[in-house]
């Protein structure tokens, strides 16, 4: 006996939900620290972390988001 | 055209709209601050004189490190995100939470500038009729499964 077509659905929706999820999960585990930098022309550079100009982004960019603080509560 | 200095003044109060709406649709948004072509906040949650210093020394680093000006600078850390850019002479920067959706705010930060510089006719920050909140999903998705 095939299923109730509603159980499809639902199979199917919470199968691609699944996917984002994980998608998601792959993401935040990978994605490490970045700096990049856009000129105009649509023109960007990337720096790493090791790098001199890499390492002076990110001790400016940690300044910033100490000034910055914590997000308020809503 | 993305660097010429803004042709009319920019007031503080048009700035602190900028400001708030760009909190409004980005919910997260840690603090930001609006700079004018001389350097002085014209906006900024929190100290201001802070954001200043700190938003001149990313772009004097940021500025060493090519041959051209920067346009728009996007950094990721452990600890949050940074966006900053430059238009008209205005300086936008934003400390977000980490994944938040950053080229959409980029998108809001820039027709945010663009707005205060003049160049458009309607305001993007004018509050909405019937006090509908136009707050963003927070972006990330679900830690499930």
């Amino acid at each position: 006996m095939p299923p109730k077509p509603h159980r499809v659905l639902f199979d199917r929706v919470s199968g691609y939900a699944d996917e984002g999820a994980a998608f998601m999960r792959r993401r935040r585990a990978l994605r490490r620290p970045f700096a990049r930098l856009y000129y105009g022309g649509g023109r960007a550079e990337d720096h790493a972390v090791d790098s001199t100009a890499g390492g002076e982004l990110f001790v400016a960019a940690g300044r910033l988001i100490e000034v910055a603080g914590k997000r308020p509560k809503s | 055209m993305a660097d010429d200095a803004v042709t009319g003044d920019v007031s503080s109060e048009a700035a602190a709209g900028a400001l708030a709406y760009l909190t409004e649709m980005s919910p997260d948004l840690r603090g930001a601050a609006i700079v004018d072509p001389g350097g002085v906040v014209l906006a900024a949650s929190g100290d201001a004189d802070r954001w200043r210093e700190d938003a001149a020394a990313l772009f004097d680093v940021a500025d060493r490190t090519g041959d051209e000006p920067v346009e728009q600078i996007h950094i990721g850390t452990e600890q949050g995100e940074v966006l900053a850019l430059r238009h008209a002479g205005l300086t936008a920067v934003a400390v977000t939470e980490r994944f938040a959706l950053a080229s959409l705010t980029f998108f809001d930060m820039r027709s945010l500038l663009r707005d205060l510089a003049g160049e458009t006719t309607q305001s993007t920050f004018t509050p909405q009729e019937g006090g509908k909140s136009r707050r963003r999903r927070r972006s990330g998705g679900s830690d499930a499964a």
